[in-house]
């Protein structure tokens, strides 16, 4: 459902001149399947998603999601995904249901689906009771359920999900999690961006540790258990780091 | 794009405006409540306002002939019907000696002593307490006023003097000077005892003491207006009577008798306003004294009206309104449609990204275009029904005002309040829409370039501040619609709203209306493009704040130069050919046209095309980029690009004669000085190849490496390279001023512009441009062959033109010749066309692989 070649993105910095936020960095996802990106702030996770999502235009590399190309046919892409991230914004002056109907809209549903949608979407995940409260009102948990709702109102095959649950309370983040399991439950090919080294554990299927810009290893966490001969995650990719800064630190020295 | 996803982001951009209260307040509210209260205000202040009186005085007053000059009712005021406002009586209190008199011996203690004038005043004094009866009501003369009056009096005779002397040394200047110049001496007549300089200048230092001594005096006093009649003045009219009955000649005598003197201050403004008064109730009483002189001279009282000219204001009422309209619509127009624009912009803009709901909309189907279209139209929204809500209010306001004034200063304006007829507010309404859009637009690329909301208020204040001048530029009475005025962005649409409300009429009336109109979109639409390229920027969209520092820029300007040059380095460097030929404008074609005159002035065009066109790009591609040669498309092109070159320049000359002499109605006509200077060039002895390289050569060079190297290489970092060649041709138009030629050459720069960017190279598109200059001078150097060859076809392919003198200027093609044209024409170009949109497919694949299927297929 994903895959990724080689995509590199550069951007062009005041201090240093051009930068590579991402550097030839591939991957596949398939379908059903719970895809981690772990790695540090500033490692490249969200400048690879918002490739992926077509809001950023890569430099070289191909990608494609759910079939289609990320440069050639970004509206297509973007019509197969959902994108969340904990700093994709509310509207402050929509209530809940307007604004989850609004995206229904955007994304072309028929108006009988969208509202059958939106009535089951508002059932599973609790929201009756803010359908009405409009987004400056609600609390960051009602805010992430809309967020997730907006996500899902257009059933689409792929979702990414680039930090969600950071600056969350251990339970909207619990919540959060939860409706990502059952995402995958219902086949959806998932991507899941995290800092957060028990979410990979508890939850994805396969990760790829993302340093730098570099994608430093990759595989299910038996895998790289088993291939670094480390059974501790976060040992692990502590030592990842470290193997991969300490030849640069010598060089600049 | 989709119409649905337009209307789905417009219509949840209006509700979501509507929800905030401050965008209501500011669009609908204000509007409705501002001016209303502003009127109130307006009436509360012109009831309770009172204009404070001011004084005047007058010393000597009895030596005045009738008729009175003053209230014979109350002496403090001067006589209602003198003014031309009778209300104007009441704001002027009247002071004269008589008011000594009342009670003259309470203050005789303190009157100066050793006044030679004293006893002659005190005696016109009492004479004149005796005719208007002061009665006990009146208001007594303070204090201040009555010693000033006696100061007053006492300076009478310096006063007189000045008077005098002024008067003298007016005239005896001129005859000084002629003496000076005229080796034979004039004879003078009055300024006789000055005949010697010694004298002069006696006179002159007398006149500067007494001149110090009174400025000082009437500095500081009481009264804002001082007239003094001077002593003898009643005797001295008697006399010119006497001698006007008797017809004797009087010239001598009243240019030398003495004459009532008016002081005042023009640097105080109460002085000023006052002075203004009295000058207009003298005026009007020394017309009705000279009738009652003439009466008593026998003589018609009409006489002084003989050659008087009779004034009728043949302005209409409704025209006396349209011309307050005219000023008020366009200014209220213009504001209100940049500030109904850029709050909601601001907030659609900055305020989206700043929320963070912008990702949000960026990750929905919905394109980069689309949104912001979607965007547009609710700013567009907001902008005109704040302009409209402001005029309405504002306009119901002024008119129920000016209505209901039936009294005050307000009255004589009544008339003016009848309401702009409805093909006026047509008119509004027509011009506001392409303005607001433009506005509209404008203020979107802002707040989408700003990070912050407080970054975008930033920018209104300099896009309010050009507004504002343009506007008033626009109002000014000396600036009049015209064919350049037309085509600019605000002055147009201001200039032609004004006239339309004043319903004057202008020849090609019409001709501004579509060039207002259409240049009004072409800038709505250009604004628009900008506002979506500024959208789909990256580094825009995801600006971070950071710290900006001059030094790290510019140095970031060196070290990361690029290949070629960016998207605004093209823009500075049209900014900067733009500036200098404007600092060039006076340089070129002079008045004169002889040989010699217009070898220099070729020559000079030759310099300022090198100086001003070709230096900058050069430079700028030296300094700023990496690949200079590459920049200014400085390589042998393939030899088929030379074929189309020349093919496309014999081609288009015919076609955009032809076009030209279509448009000509269209557009004003060519400055004389033009048109002057090219049918010189055919007659005047000038080698033929300072003209060619004048005119063909040195075009050819320096604006192909300006326009289509420099500019057309940054414009090319758009997406689209239909946008790099369209906005540099409209370059290329802009710096020919001319409208006709303007429109000449941004055709001519889309067609060398497709050239350029498929052969990568500037030679054809300079071989194309020297041919085409080259042919069109050719074609006034062979007028004789010209004539022949159209004789001896039977204007078959082409009539010759001739000017009003007989003279071939040029040939005017038929069909015959123009359909081959227009056909090769179409070929050569349709090529150029198939071989830019396989270059761009060819682009695409390098950068980003075969468009192959992905490497897994979809179920």
């Amino acid at each position: 459902m994903i895959e990724v070649d080689r995509l590199t993105k550069e951007f062009s910095d005041l201090r240093r001149g051009s930068v590579a936020a991402l550097e030839a960095v591939s991957f596949n996802v398939q379908a059903g399947e719970i895809f981690g990106l772990l790695g540090p702030n500033g490692a490249g996770k969200t400048t690879c998603l918002r490739l992926l999502s077509t809001v950023l235009q890569p430099t070289s590399g191909r990608a494609h999601v759910a079939g289609y190309d990320v440069v050639r046919q970004p509206e297509q892409v973007r019509a197969h995904i959902g994108f969340m991230s904990n700093n994709t914004g509310i509207y402050d002056r929509m209530t809940a249901w307007e604004l989850v109907e609004y995206y229904g809209r955007l994304y072309g549903m028929s108006e009988d689906l969208l509202q059958a949608r939106l009535n089951e979407i508002f059932e599973t995940l609790q929201m009756n009771e803010i359908r009405d409260v409009l987004g400056s009102k609600m609390s960051t948990g009602m805010k992430q359920k809309v967020s997730i709702a907006r996500t899902i109102i257009h059933d689409p095959p792929v979702l990414i999900f680039d930090e969600p649950t950071s600056g969350l309370d251990v339970l909207v983040a619990r919540a959060v999690l939860k409706a990502v399991e059952q995402l995958r439950e219902q086949g959806k090919c998932i991507i899941f961006s995290t800092h957060i080294m028990r979410e990979v554990e508890k939850l994805c299927d396969r990760v790829a540790i993302i340093h730098r810009g570099r994608i430093l290893a990759i595989g299910t966490l038996a895998e790289l258990a088993s291939e670094y001969n480390q059974p501790d995650v976060e040992e692990l990719f502590f030592d990842l780091i470290r193997l991969n800064d300490e030849p640069q630190e010598t060089t600049r020295a | 794009m989709t119409r649905r996803n337009v209307l789905l982001i417009f219509l949840r951009e209006v509700r979501d405006q509507l929800r905030d209260r401050r965008t209501l307040f500011m669009v609908a509210i204000l509007p409705m409540l501002l001016y209303p209260a502003l009127g109130i205000g307006i009436a509360q202040m012109t009831t309770t306002f009172s204009e404070q009186q001011r004084t005047v005085a007058i010393i000597g007053f009895d030596e005045l002939p009738p008729p009175p000059l003053l209230d014979p009712t109350n002496r403090h005021r001067f006589v209602d019907s003198l003014f031309d406002t009778p209300a104007d009586a009441s704001k002027l209190f009247v002071i004269t000696e008589a008011d000594l008199a009342v009670d003259v011996s309470v203050i005789t203690d303190e009157t100066p002593s050793a006044d030679e004038n004293a006893d002659s005043t005190t005696a016109g004094a009492t004479a004149k307490s005796e005719s208007p009866e002061p009665s006990k009501a009146e208001p007594a003369v303070s204090e201040t006023l009555t010693r000033f009056l006696i100061s007053a009096r006492a300076r009478r005779a310096n006063i007189e003097e000045l008077g005098r002397l002024t008067l003298q040394l007016d005239l005896v200047a001129p005859q000084t000077s002629a003496k000076e110049s005229d080796a034979e001496p004039t004879v003078t007549s009055e300024a006789s005892d000055v005949s010697d300089k010694q004298a002069l200048s006696t006179l002159k230092a007398r006149h500067k003491e007494l001149q110090d001594e009174i400025q000082r005096w009437f500095r500081d006093a009481p009264v804002q207006v001082l007239i003094v009649v001077p002593q003898g003045y009643h005797a001295h009219l008697d006399q010119v009577n006497k001698l006007l009955k008797q017809r004797r000649p009087l010239d001598d005598f009243l240019s030398t008798g003495p004459r009532p003197i008016i002081l005042q201050n023009s640097a105080n403004d109460k002085s000023m306003v006052a002075y203004g008064r009295v000058r207009s109730a003298v005026r009007n009483w020394s017309q009705q004294a000279l009738r009652n002189q003439l009466v008593a001279a026998e003589l018609p009282a009409s006489l002084p009206s003989a050659v008087d000219t009779t004034m009728l204001d043949m302005a209409v009422a409704d025209e006396i309104s349209a011309s307050l309209w005219s000023k008020l619509f366009p200014t209220l127009l213009m504001m209100m449609a940049v500030t109904g624009a850029f709050y909601p912009a601001v907030d659609l803009g900055a305020g989206e990204k700043e929320r963070g709901t912008m990702e949000t909309l960026l990750i929905s189907p919905a394109t980069r275009t689309e949104i912001v279209i979607g965007k547009f139209l609710t700013v567009l929204l907001f902008s005109l029904s704040t302009a409209f809500l402001n005029i309405a209010s504002m306009g119901l306001t002024a008119k129920y005002m000016l209505n209901s004034a039936t009294a005050g200063r307000l009255a004589n304006l009544g008339d003016v309040a009848s309401f702009p007829p409805v093909s006026s507010l047509v008119w509004v309404a027509m011009i506001g829409i392409p303005l607001a859009a433009m506005f509209s637009a404008l203020s979107l690329a802002f707040a989408m370039f700003a990070r912050s909301t407080k970054e975008g208020q930033y920018y209104l204040t300099p896009l309010l501040m050009v507004t504002m001048g343009l506007t008033m530029f626009t109002l000014s009475p000396t600036v009049e619609l015209n064919a350049y005025y037309s085509v600019l962005p605000i002055v147009g649409p201001g200039l032609l709203l004004k006239t339309l409300l004043l319903s004057q009429t202008m020849p090609n009336m019409a001709a501004y209306i579509v060039a207002v109109l259409g240049s009004s979109i072409v800038y709505s639409a250009l604004a628009l493009w900008w506002a979506i390229e500024q959208f789909a920027r990256e580094d825009i969209l995801f600006r971070e704040a950071e710290r900006f520092d001059l030094k790290l820029w510019v140095k970031h300007l060196f070290r990361d130069k690029e290949p070629t040059p960016t998207f605004s380095e093209a823009g500075l460097c049209l900014v900067t050919i733009l500036m200098l030929v404007f600092v060039f404008m006076g340089v070129g074609a002079g008045q004169t046209f002889s040989a010699n005159a217009m070898q220099d002035a070729l020559i000079k065009q030759g310099i300022f095309l090198m100086v001003a066109v070709g230096v900058p790009p050069l430079l700028m591609a030296i300094l700023l980029t990496r690949n200079p040669l590459e920049t200014l498309k400085l390589r042998w092109p393939e030899w088929r690009y030379l074929v189309v070159a020349v093919g496309l320049a014999f081609v288009l000359q015919p076609i955009s004669l032809e076009l030209a002499y279509r448009l000509s109605d269209f557009f004003p006509p060519v400055p004389e000085v033009v048109t002057k200077f090219m049918s010189a060039l055919k007659e005047v002895d000038v080698p033929w190849w300072m003209t060619i390289a004048a005119l063909a050569l040195a075009p050819a060079l320096f604006e192909e490496l300006a326009f289509r190297g420099f500019i057309l290489s940054g414009l090319q970092r758009a997406r689209n390279p239909w946008v790099a060649i369209v906005l540099s041709s409209l370059a290329f138009g802009a710096i020919h001023m001319i409208p006709s030629q303007a429109f000449n050459a941004m055709l001519m720069g889309i067609a060398i512009g497709l050239l350029a960017v498929t052969s990568r190279s500037l030679i054809p598109g300079i071989l194309l441009h020297f041919l085409y200059n080259a042919s069109q001078i050719l074609v006034g150097r062979f007028s004789t062959e010209l004539e022949t060859t159209a004789a001896s076809t039977d204007d078959f392919l082409f009539s010759v033109v001739v000017d009003p003198e007989g003279k071939v200027v040029g040939y005017d093609p038929h069909f015959p010749l123009l359909f081959p044209c227009v056909l090769a024409g179409a070929i050569l170009l349709a090529f150029l066309v198939r071989r830019l949109r396989r270059q761009e497919e060819e682009r695409l694949r390098l950068q980003y692989g075969d468009p192959t299927p992905p490497m897994t297929p979809v179920s």
